[in-house]
């Protein structure tokens, strides 16, 4: 099982401390608890030590937003993202985070979820004839924070009673227990990260094993869940080949591949920031020795060749393993799409395609 | 043990090193900070030559699972530290052997298509250009000359060429085919 987070301390907003989510959190916390107050939030150094301290506060601002990979030039799914935490415990050598939170680099959980919940209830009636995909794994693994906070249960039932959206549970963990219980009425997936094993070894300390994932997976199944499955950041090293070809072996074995929702493929890429700080962490893995080159964007990527046979590999390995399902690329240009699936779809259809659930 | 810290400040006091680079040097285990202080004694390296370095070699013991001391004793580069070069060639040197260690499959790739665009034995005034890093799909072929008759002739003699099967290969190669 993967290790549970366990903080060092939990701040709580004085204002907060009776909300359901605060309370929730109190209630499941032995240790020490500090209050503070508006403007008054627990001030750590870096995106390392914030992952340390559970800050629990108010959420100011939207909580709704596109996912940020739809970058112009890239083909994009049309993916939106619910941000109800930030930051995340585990700590994975290649996460965005260690750049893109410098300036809020606390742990933190927010407590006004029904204000989210309005937001995206006004969003999905503003829209009936839409159908949404909403994830909450952007900022933080959608379910490391669950044995504090029990979000997950919340939103599940809050998704299931919605015609047009699908909630997407994004982690990299297996604490997946407390959702089985819950009927997603096929309005929920929950997905996992998934990397070749010595990949998840090196560059992904803190989070559950392949096997793990991928127990997890097939509970959550059996439940009534769809999964899909996220082989993102690719990661050239010697023998990948065979290490993502027991990966994909690995899902197929666990998983019915009716269930199957999506998968994405995605490679390795890295802002100079992010490069830097990746240089800069103490053990070194498979992401630090990749070969990466900068692309035209300044953000290093595995050079264009390799990029492409490592996506070709990936992508027949899953079509002989797992048929037909939804499989598309994160934050490629259309190119690259010509080149790995043989098409260049808009972004809304490949939007409406996995919403839909449709194989192509 | 102190020695060696104390020579690793006063060679990074004497170029200026940032205090973040010093960090780094210091944060190796002593036989990595004594491989590179010899190092950066031998090519009396500026820090910006010393980072670029440092760098590769630690991308490298990553992808190799080995220890900065470890790539330094690296055979293809003692052959370098053993020639008889100036202290600019040396560096050089030294940097062609780290991007080929650093970028074993890029490195292959590029040399094939360097061959492959030798063996085309282009006309004088042609040229050939590939993306760098191969991070592009475009091969682009120029064509310089003084004369609408010199530009007619090199055009004719690059047509016939371009049938060669060396050029399928180059754009195979830059779409990912295994050298």
């Amino acid at each position: 099982m993967t290790v549970r987070f366990v903080p060092d301390a939990v701040w709580i907003e004085r204002a907060e401390w009776d909300t359901p989510l605060a309370r929730t959190v109190r209630a499941r916390w032995a240790g020490a608890l500090e209050s503070f107050d508006d403007g008054g939030a627990a001030r750590v150094a870096s995106v390392r030590d914030g992952k340390r301290l559970l800050v629990v506060q108010r959420h100011r601002g939207t909580f709704l937003r596109h996912c940020p990979a739809g970058t112009a030039g890239l083909v994009c799914c049309n993916y939106l993202v619910v941000n109800l935490a930030s930051n995340c415990p585990m700590d994975c050598s290649y996460c965005f985070l260690q750049d893109y939170l410098t300036d809020a680099p606390a742990l933190t959980a927010y407590t006004n979820v029904d204000d989210a919940l309005a937001e995206i209830d006004a969003v999905l009636r503003a829209h009936p004839e839409r159908s949404f995909r909403i994830g909450t794994g952007e900022l933080s693994d959608s379910l490391a924070l669950d044995p504090l906070t029990d979000l997950s249960r919340q939103l599940v039932p809050f998704f299931a009673a919605r015609p047009n959206a699908l909630l997407e549970l994004k982690t990299k963990t297996d604490y997946v227990d407390h959702l089985l219980d819950l009927d997603p009425a096929g309005r929920v997936v929950v997905s996992w990260s998934l990397n070749a094993a010595s990949v998840i070894t090196r560059d992904e300390p803190g989070t559950a094993t392949l096997d793990e994932r991928l127990a997890a997976a097939r509970r959550v199944q059996h439940a009534g869940y769809r999964v899909g499955f996220h082989f993102d950041p690719l990661v050239e090293f010697d023998g990948w080949e065979q290490e993502y070809a027991a990966a994909v072996d690995a899902v197929a074995a666990a998983v019915d591949r009716a269930a199957v929702a999506w998968i994405s493929l995605g490679s390795l890429r890295l802002s100079p920031a992010l490069a830097e700080a990746v240089r800069r962490r103490t053990a070194l893995g498979h992401v630090a020795g990749a070969e990466l080159v900068p692309g035209i964007d300044g953000k290093a990527r595995v050079w264009r060749g390799l990029r492409l046979r490592m996506y070709r590999v990936l992508a027949a390995r899953l079509r002989a393993a797992l048929g037909d399902v939804p499989l598309y690329l994160c934050m490629e240009p259309p190119a690259v799409w010509e080149r790995v699936m043989g098409e260049v779809p808009t972004d809304r259809v490949l939007g409406m395609r996995l919403a839909a659930g449709a194989a192509w | 043990m102190a020695d060696m810290e104390s020579a690793v400040r006063a060679y990074a006091a004497a170029k200026r090193f940032a205090v973040g680079t010093l960090e780094r040097w210091l944060a190796q285990p002593v036989d990595g900070r004594a491989a590179l202080l010899d190092l950066a004694d031998r090519l009396r390296l500026g820090e910006n030559q010393f980072r670029d370095i440092f760098d590769d070699l630690v991308a490298i013991g990553a992808r190799r699972g080995c220890t900065v001391a470890e790539v330094l004793g690296d055979a293809d580069l003692r052959v370098v530290l053993a020639r008889p070069l100036g202290r600019n060639e040396a560096v050089k040197a030294i940097k062609t052997v780290l991007r080929r260690l650093r970028y074993p499959q890029l490195n292959a790739a590029e040399q094939r298509l360097a061959a492959l665009g030798r063996s085309l034995r282009l006309p004088a005034g042609v040229a050939l250009q590939l993306p760098e890093n191969m991070e592009g799909e475009h091969i682009a072929i120029t064509l310089r000359g003084r004369s609408a008759r010199e530009l007619r002739a090199q055009a004719r003699d690059l047509a016939a060429r371009l049938d060669d099967p060396a050029i399928e290969e180059m754009f195979a190669l830059l779409d990912g085919a295994q050298v």
